[in-house]
């Protein structure tokens, strides 16, 4: 009896979601999302999602709480979308999605030909 | 559902993890919410592409965990490493216990 429970909880993985086992984050969408970025990527090894699975935790969390902060000058306690963008404005890292969140609607920039590296 | 979701990380889970680190009474709005999803997604892209051009030019045809560690690096997200090292480390342990639990389990 002992030994099954202790079978069933490391099967469960004592994590937040026993789906999932002990990520955060579910590894087969990483993967699709990873098969989705470039026709080149072909073969994934099976730590490189797992890697993403901590990675884009990170991220999230960065991200949050870097919004937050914007939030917060405003004196408002609701993130919004403008939090966001006040937050990828403001780190340099985070340059890569500039166009994500101030999606230019009147016309099409290739941010490509402008990024000097 | 369709194609759509199957590019986003479930908001769920990105919702869980957001709450985590802010204060009891901090509110995210629906918007803000689909905006990280989607930031998410386009990190994922982001840093799998600077791994695969690596990939390519050493003519390797598999993406590895430590060519996304690299990636990780030189797009300037090094902080993160020590932190995927340590969680790599105990995933490995995890796995070595469960296999090491099946191989004693009697039913």
């Amino acid at each position: 009896m002992r030994q099954a429970g202790t079978y069933s909880r490391i099967l469960s993985g004592g994590g937040i979601s026993g789906r999932t086992g002990p990520h955060l984050l579910p590894l087969a969408r990483i993967k699709k999302i990873m098969k989705k970025s470039s026709v080149d990527v072909k073969m994934i090894s099976g730590e490189a999602p797992l890697v993403f699975s901590k990675a884009c935790e990170l991220f999230i969390v960065e991200l949050t709480k870097r919004s937050w902060n914007m939030t917060i000058q405003g004196k408002r306690r609701t993130i919004h979308k403008e939090d966001i963008a006040s937050a990828v404005a403001t780190t340099d890292v985070f340059d890569f999605l500039v166009d994500l969140v101030h999606p230019n609607a009147s016309q099409h920039v290739d941010l490509n030909e402008d990024y000097a590296p | 559902m369709g194609d759509e979701h199957d590019k986003l990380l479930p908001v769920a889970n990105v919702g869980r993890i957001m709450k985590r680190v802010l204060p009891p009474t901090a509110k995210i709005s629906k918007e803000a919410k689909e905006t990280i999803q989607e930031c998410a997604s386009e990190f994922i892209s982001f840093v799998t592409g600077e791994a695969s051009d690596k990939c390519q030019k050493e003519n390797r045809k598999t993406v590895n965990g430590d060519d996304i560690c690299w990636a990780l690096g030189s797009l300037g997200f090094d902080d993160y490493s020590q932190a995927i090292v340590r969680y790599l480390h105990k995933h490995r342990e995890f796995e070595r216990d469960r296999a090491s639990a099946a191989a004693h389990f009697k039913p």
